[in-house]
């Protein structure tokens, strides 16, 4: 990870408020919201009508992930073995900068000048745009949104809605520019002209490019398939027209058979969008076979680790599970509060604030495991249940049992840990406590400026549930 | 040691456990005897339920009695949509007699220039509305991805239940994979700007699908 990316991932807290004053951020952010969480819970009532139940569809993906990531040296394997067998070439890397480095080789040895790119995290993970572009090959982002994205000279703020953050102002003028047209003002009736408008421009760079680079949803070692899931379409054309397709994907991504991959794309689409099945799913297996007219005559994977070997056998093996559907996020009301930004690194959202610090260093991410309200709406949806808060638990765990945390707070959970061992003394403060807390709200039940920590109230009112402890409470009602 | 090595070592220690060998062995006599998660409830009409999710994924669909009658119906949609009456084919449609409904129908892989491309399929699935195509000399994929409107005849004896079944007639009738299997449900889409659904991002904007035998 870069300097640049470092002090990003830093600086969370500052940026928050930046995030929380830009308008323009949040009007697209409360736009987002309601959709997002409307077309998943459509989307999961549907299974009802054909007599599925998310929870036991959500515990047999649980269970494929779990059983590969057990024998994940055996799985990885196997797909190698069988995906040379089809005429494809397996490349491994170690981290983002070697992800780039054979990525710019390969381009070299096919004389590439333009790259069409369909979506892939790991690809900005290894910030592979710019090293193809520092070694004079222009890469396309072909995602709408990561077109958009990519014009604007940013990243993306989600990982399924990658220009999420953008209103329809901020797209047009980026298209004008790049399009070299006037400015006009749009609406959302424009939106399908500006569509059609960025198809037109990208249907060009897909025939004229040179290499296509992908990543894949899953790789399934039975048969050494890429599986690609996209409603663009701009994965079969990224896959189907250039002369070489490299796909890019993290070693997790494996998966047994086919059937397994049948299961996981009942909870994938209609995890992120809400969809019974994205309008693109493509199984890709090897080259251009004798007699096609189509398809890559060079197909590459890069195996990627990037961190997550690490993982397996952690605390956080869990976190391999991840389908990366986004479903966490668009519950996330951190997330709908800052948008994707805000995180500093590649992964936003929960997802995001348990794999940054864990890919680019616990310390590097100070702020992120904090981002959250413990609401676990997040691990309430995960298409694989993962446990997110409870991640983001255990990391705030490691910091303060590597000295990360300010010495304030140490000192304070010090404190507040020799003091609950002490029941009768604990009992006696807590009363205190609580009388005075009710004195600070004068009998309204809420306090508007709480002196001791300020930023608390600031722009709202901390509510006071009762003047007497639970423990008083409970007593009380026992007597009765 | 190279990156293989490296990546494949952590991943062992990582995963902590002995006997690759055998643990291989088993991954592999697994891999033969794969088991299904839990099934969809389909109910028996699979032609009704195909055509409601089709139709629900905005594709079009028309019915007709046999293959005969599908050049009739494709020039009428053409005609009725303000379409041109020309087509690029895949080679499994070519036997028809297009050229009786005054339709020109060339049979080659599309380029971008094509409006219109007609294709078979190989199976289709009820429970989604999806069409499953394969690549290969016969049937290019550019047909089905390249033109604006994408029109494809769907046998309503080629209606499996799932995309389980649809892998199980795969590995009966082919072995092993093609170069690419599509599944395709309805004409692309974008949500990217502004979270508003537009049809017709990369791929066709309209799919239209002829069901034959089902009149």
């Amino acid at each position: 990870m870069s300097a640049v990316g470092r002090a990003q991932v830093m600086n969370f807290h500052d940026r928050a408020g930046e995030k929380l004053r830009n308008a323009g951020l949040q009007r697209a952010l409360r736009k987002a919201k309601p959709l997002f969480v409307g077309k998943r819970a459509k989307g999961i009532a549907s299974l009802a009508e054909d007599g599925l139940d998310f929870e036991m569809l959500r515990s047999t993906g649980k269970n494929i992930r779990n059983r590969t990531l057990a024998d994940l040296d055996v799985w990885l394997d196997i797909f190698e073995e069988r995906a040379k067998a089809t005429g494809a070439e397996v490349l491994w890397a170690r981290d983002g900068a070697e992800v780039s480095r054979l990525v710019v080789d390969i381009a070299h040895r096919y004389g590439v000048s333009k790259a069409v790119k369909s979506k892939s995290m790991l690809s900005e993970e290894a910030q592979l745009n710019d090293a193809l572009a520092a070694a004079g090959i222009r890469p396309v982002e072909t995602d709408l949104g990561e077109y958009i994205v990519q014009l604007a000279g940013e990243t993306p703020s989600h990982i399924i809605a990658p220009a999420v953050h953008k209103t329809i102002a901020e797209v047009e003028a980026l298209f004008a520019r790049e399009h070299g047209r006037p400015l006009e003002t749009r609406t959302s009736a424009d939106i399908p002209a500006m569509a059609q408008e960025a198809r037109a421009v990208l249907r060009q760079h897909f025939l004229s490019a040179e290499m296509g680079i992908s990543g894949a949803n899953f790789l399934i070692a039975e048969t050494g398939s890429a599986a690609l899931v996209t409603n663009e379409g701009n994965g079969r054309m990224v896959t189907t027209l250039p002369k070489v397709h490299v796909v890019i994907t993290g070693i997790e991504k494996v998966i047994p058979t086919l059937e397994d991959f049948a299961t996981l794309m009942r909870l994938l689409p209609r995890s992120a969008t809400g969809q019974s099945i994205s309008n693109y799913v493509s199984l890709l297996t090897g080259t251009r076979r004798e007699g096609d007219h189509d398809g890559p005559e060079k197909t590459i994977f890069i195996l990627v680790d990037n961190g997550r070997a690490n993982l397996l056998g952690s605390d956080y093996q869990d976190m391999l599970r991840c389908i990366r559907c986004g479903a966490c996020m668009n519950h996330c009301p951190v997330y709908f509060s800052l948008g994707g930004h805000a995180y500093g690194w590649v992964y936003p959202g929960p997802m995001g604030s348990v794999l940054t610090p864990l890919y680019t260093g616990i310390e590097n991410a100070l702020d992120l495991p904090h981002a959250t309200t413990g609401c676990n709406q997040c691990g309430a949806v995960c298409p694989v249940d993962i446990p997110l808060p409870a991640l983001m638990h255990r990391l705030r765990e490691e910091q303060n049992e590597r000295g990360l945390r300010p010495w304030s707070e140490r000192l304070a959970l010090q404190a507040w840990a020799w003091l609950a061992g002490k029941p009768r003394l604990y009992r006696w403060v807590t009363r205190r406590v609580a009388r005075y807390l009710d004195w600070l709200a004068d009998g309204s039940g809420r306090i508007r400026i709480f002196g001791l920590a300020p930023e608390w109230t600031a722009g709202r009112d901390l509510p006071v549930s009762s003047s007497r402890t639970f423990h008083e409470l409970y007593s009380a009602r026992k007597k009765t | 040691m190279s990156a293989r090595g490296d990546i494949l070592e952590r991943v062992r220690r990582g995963v902590g456990r002995d006997d690759f060998a055998g643990r291989r062995a088993a991954a592999i006599a697994a891999l033969g005897s794969a088991g299904r998660g839990p099934q969809p409830v389909i109910g028996a009409d699979l032609v009704g339920r195909f055509r409601a999710k089709a139709e629900y994924l905005s594709s079009t669909v028309v019915a007709v009695a046999t293959q005969a009658e599908a050049p009739a119906a494709v020039a009428a949609y053409l005609l009725a949509n303000g379409l041109a009456g020309e087509a690029v084919a895949t080679a499994d449609v070519a036997g028809l007699d297009w050229a009786a409904s005054r339709l020109s129908v060339a049979v080659r892989p599309a380029v971008d220039a094509d409006k219109t491309g007609i294709s078979g399929c190989f199976c289709a699935i009820a429970e989604t509305g999806t069409l499953m195509l394969l690549s290969g000399p016969e049937t290019p994929a550019t047909v089905s991805l390249l033109p604006e409107t994408h029109i494809a005849l769907v046998d309503v004896s080629r209606i499996v239940a799932t995309m389980e079944d649809a892998f199980a007639l795969l590995r009966a009738e082919r072995g092993s994979l093609p170069r690419a299997v599509n599944f395709i449900s309805g004409p692309s889409r974008t949500g990217d700007i502004e979270q508003t659904i537009v049809l017709g991002a990369h791929g066709p904007c309209r799919v239209h699908l002829i069901l034959i035998g089902a009149a």
